[in-house]
């Protein structure tokens, strides 16, 4: 498989703290790749070095080879990298579907003249995307409540239109910042799912979170992270056993059901 | 660049710049402790300078005792907005702030209703010249700023020594610690109210009297503050002294030699800048 | 539940019959005039038409989540435009009042990037800066501006429109234009995506909405079309000043937004109206009117911050239980 995403060397230091340390990794493309460790390691940090949250004080990260280093996210985005947030940011007083739509900006936007004028291509456009939102919005679960206001939503709703609003973006490569977090066991599994079947659409993901279970269950590869560098790399069935790994979180990672 | 002229430049340059520090460091303190954009803060000055013509020609006591007097009353006078306009848009940044908006319209058009629109002198209790070597400087710019300098040096001690300065700092510095330490938050706002518009009003009062009265005189004061405020850190007091001190005295240097215009104009250039590089000011702190 | 279910199917039919609305307000708008023949009520209604357009721009903007203080300054960079272009070099009225657009909106694609960058208290503060800025440079600029007197026998645009109810019909028709365009880019995809960077910069930008981009673009807009406020009404009254222009003025627009209702277009159409409408109303009681209008801004950042418009909807509401 080949490479889709580099992450070279990149460090970050806030303040006294040195979050993230001559990290190394890479994704490739079609893979959904987990980033584990514990509170603390960096692995949001990471997700928002790569997003462009953030700059690098040192190292290079690069798409298809492109060096995409501290590039804005919007850009990123429209690059193809979308990346989803810890805590559920989501359009509050708007509906599942205007959330969504909203999420579609690289599809539905035609730019300013033709959504002003109303060409016959700008509205063909949004007819099409109107169509894949309604289909998205159908295979994650959500078309029941498609006109419900997103606040009124169930917690686990919210996280699963979250995730919608970065998959509306058509994006190459989605992070996403612990998807169960908080989630029951079925509805953590219904996220497994999705996410199972967005890579099977060509989507690479990387899958960032704390949860052993649901990690090695879902990703063909896994990163571990400790104090903001790569410990180990590896099928789930190589860290899981990885000396280094056990020795640095016997029991740790392992959480109950 | 004789010692000659610069000597009354840096003398008024400083009277200026006490001036400014007042009314500027009760704009600030609002800010800081309470998140509020005082729009209204200019209009408090206003008043300070009108209880002082007020007092004057109604009170047979000396001008010591009437000038705090003043500035005490537009402390009082404050209270009723803090309570009904300010306090219940508390952390609504932009309401707030056309709140206050409001408010100084209807203060300084209120001033108008009761006093008329027309500009009038205070009349001046010191009238005489005071002589240092070869340079004369006139007594009421420099008894204006004594007092100012003697207001400021005041109010740092408050803060710096009193058990309330104590509780003012700790809430600027975080609310729900300070609420956890016991401190109780809605007195302080008052204090703070308080305390701001009555330096306000002090500043108001001495500007009036060196130059003149006016209901829509707030305005300018109101602009100093926020240039000073922009320069030295929304929120931070010594930033407001520095700032102050700056903006006085490049004021009273520009504008003996290049002229009034050139002084505002450069004194715009440089909030600009400042709002641009570096918004949170010289010794404010960026925040998220 | 019941009421609010009738509520929003009352507003549903409204929208729905949107349509059928418009056409009512303009035929009455278009009809009056036949019916009262009074020139001081075309002179008044000139005006309030002329300040829709200045007051909606300003709702461009504030839709953005920025409240900009320096408004009318980009009113006078328009006025003054047209002003000179016709008065100095004699350049036909089209012409000029394209310029009146083009010149402010120039500016703002120049100076947006660097004031947009600002949020919140800090973006107010600059634009008041700004404001006072081209007050002074109008002020001191004596050989282009005239200086404080500014500049006088503007021509009107033709001269069929010396007679001020002609004037009228063209206001009217001006102001259907612009408020129509900008009802439009709030309606299309670009006024989506207003919305969302509004509502939260973070989530929009990480959906790859160009943030700054499109901030300036608005703001462009926006100073575009107040600047075209600015010329019609400098060939209206035949003459701009600096004073026209100041802070004041600024405030006067983001007041007709306040007082109006900031939700939507038709807040800022209802308060231009109504505040270009009071102080004639209030005509003889000049000091009291001005007092009233800093209270009306308090009571209603109190207790209606949806402005007029929230009113309308309370009362229609209670009106139905």
């Amino acid at each position: 498989m080949s490479v889709l995403l580099e992450v070279r060397g990149v460090s970050k230091r806030f303040g006294a703290v040195q979050a993230i340390e001559r990290l190394d990794f890479e994704v490739k493309q079609g893979e959904i790749l987990g980033i584990i460790g514990p509170n603390g390691a960096g692995k949001t940090t990471a997700i928002n070095l790569i997003s462009g949250v953030i700059r690098p004080d040192s190292g290079r990260i690069a798409l298809v080879g492109e060096d995409v280093t501290g590039m804005r996210p919007d850009r990123l985005v429209r690059l193809g990298v979308v990346r989803t947030f810890q805590a559920t940011t989501i359009y509050q007083e708007r509906t599942v579907r205007e959330n969504v739509r909203r999420g579609a900006f690289t599809t539905l936007y035609p730019g300013f003249w033709p959504g002003f004028l109303g060409t016959g291509a700008a509205r063909a456009a949004e007819r099409r995307t109107e169509a894949t939102i309604g289909e998205l919005l159908g295979w994650l679960g959500l078309g029941e409540v498609a006109e419900a206001e997103a606040r009124n939503l169930p917690y686990g709703y919210q996280k699963v239109l979250g995730l919608g609003m970065a998959l509306a973006a058509r994006p190459r490569l989605a992070m996403l910042d612990e998807p169960a977090a908080g989630l029951s066991h079925d509805e953590a599994a219904h996220v497994a799912d999705v996410i199972r079947r967005t890579n099977a659409d060509g989507v690479s993901l990387i899958v960032v979170d704390h949860n052993m279970r649901f990690i090695t269950r879902l990703c063909h590869r896994i990163v571990v992270l400790h104090h903001g560098t790569e410990l180990a790399t590896g099928t789930p069935q190589e860290v899981t056993r990885d000396p280094r790994v056990i020795d640095a979180y016997l029991g740790t990672l392992h959480e109950p059901a | 660049m004789s010692v000659d002229l610069l000597v009354p430049i840096f003398f008024n340059g400083m009277s200026l710049s006490a001036i400014y520090i007042l009314v500027a460091l009760g704009f600030t303190l609002v800010f800081g402790i309470m998140r509020v954009v005082n729009f209204a803060h200019g209009e408090f000055a206003m008043m300070g300078g009108f209880w002082l013509l007020f007092l004057l020609n109604w009170l047979p006591l000396t001008y010591w005792v009437v000038l705090p007097l003043a500035a005490v009353l537009v402390g009082v006078s404050s209270l009723l907005p803090e309570q009904f306009v300010f306090r219940p848009l508390y952390g609504q940044e932009l309401p707030s702030m056309i709140a206050a908006l409001g408010l100084s319209v209807v203060l300084a058009e209120g001033a108008v209703i009761v006093f008329g629109v027309h500009e009038r002198n205070i009349p001046s209790t010191f009238q005489g010249l005071f002589q240092v070597g070869r340079f004369t400087f006139p007594e009421d710019r420099l008894v204006v700023m004594a007092i100012a300098l003697a207001a400021l040096a005041a109010f740092w001690a408050f803060v710096r020594f009193t058990r309330i300065g104590l509780a003012l700092r700790t809430v600027a510095q975080d609310r729900e610690i300070a609420e956890a330490q016991g401190i109780d938050t809605r007195a302080t706002y008052r204090i703070t109210f308080f305390l701001a518009t009555m330096m306000a009003g002090l500043g108001g009062a001495l500007f009036a009297q060196i130059y003149a009265l006016s209901p829509y005189m707030g305005s300018v004061p109101l602009m100093k503050a926020f240039i000073i405020v922009i320069i030295g850190g929304l929120g931070s007091v010594p930033g407001a002294a520095l700032g102050g001190v700056l903006l006085g005295m490049s004021e009273s240097f520009l504008a003996t030699y290049f002229g009034a215009s050139v002084a505002e104009f450069t004194s715009f250039g440089a909030i600009i800048l400042l709002l641009v590089l570096r918004p949170w000011g010289l010794l404010g702190t960026p925040e998220g | 539940m019941g009421l609010r279910a009738l509520v929003e199917s009352a507003g549903a039919g409204l929208r729905r019959r949107r349509w059928l609305w418009l056409g009512v307000l303009g035929a009455l708008l278009v009809a009056w005039p036949i019916f009262i023949h009074e020139v001081f009520f075309a002179y008044i209604a000139t005006l309030m038409l002329l300040y829709t357009i200045g007051a909606a721009s300003l709702h461009l903007v504030l839709r953005t989540g920025h409240l900009s203080l320096c408004h009318a300054a980009f009113m006078g960079l328009g006025g003054y435009t047209s002003a000179l272009l016709t008065t100095r070099l004699g350049w036909p009225f089209a012409l000029a009042f394209l310029a009146s657009g083009l010149v402010p909106a120039a500016v703002a694609l120049v100076v947006g990037p660097i004031l947009l960058r600002l949020r919140g208290v800090y973006f107010v503060l600059i634009t008041f800066t700004l404001g006072e800025i081209v007050r002074l440079v109008l002020n001191e600029w004596k050989s282009l501006t005239g200086g404080a007197d500014g500049i006088f026998r503007i021509p009107p645009p033709s001269p069929l429109l010396v007679d001020k109810r002609a004037y009228y019909y063209f206001a009217l028709a001006m102001a259907a234009i612009c408020v129509g365009v900008i009802a439009r880019i709030l309606s299309s995809q670009t006024g989506r995506y207003i919305d969302s960077i509004r509502e939260s910069e973070r989530l929009a930008q990480s959906s790859g909405v160009p943030i700054l981009r499109f901030k300036v673009m608005i703001f462009a807009i926006a100073c575009g079309f107040v600047g075209f406020q600015g010329s019609l009404l400098a060939h209206f009254i035949t003459f701009v000043a600096p004073g026209s222009y100041t802070f004041s003025e600024s405030l006067n627009l983001l007041v007709m937004n306040v007082i109006g209702g900031m939700g939507g277009l038709a807040g800022p159409l209802i308060g231009a109206a109504f505040l270009t409408a009071l102080p004639e109303f209030l005509r003889g009681w000049v000091e009291l009117q001005r007092v009233l209008y800093g209270v009306v801004l308090v009571l209603v950042m109190l207790f209606v911050p949806g402005g007029l418009i929230e009113i309308g909807r309370r009362l229609l509401s209670t009106g139905r239980s």
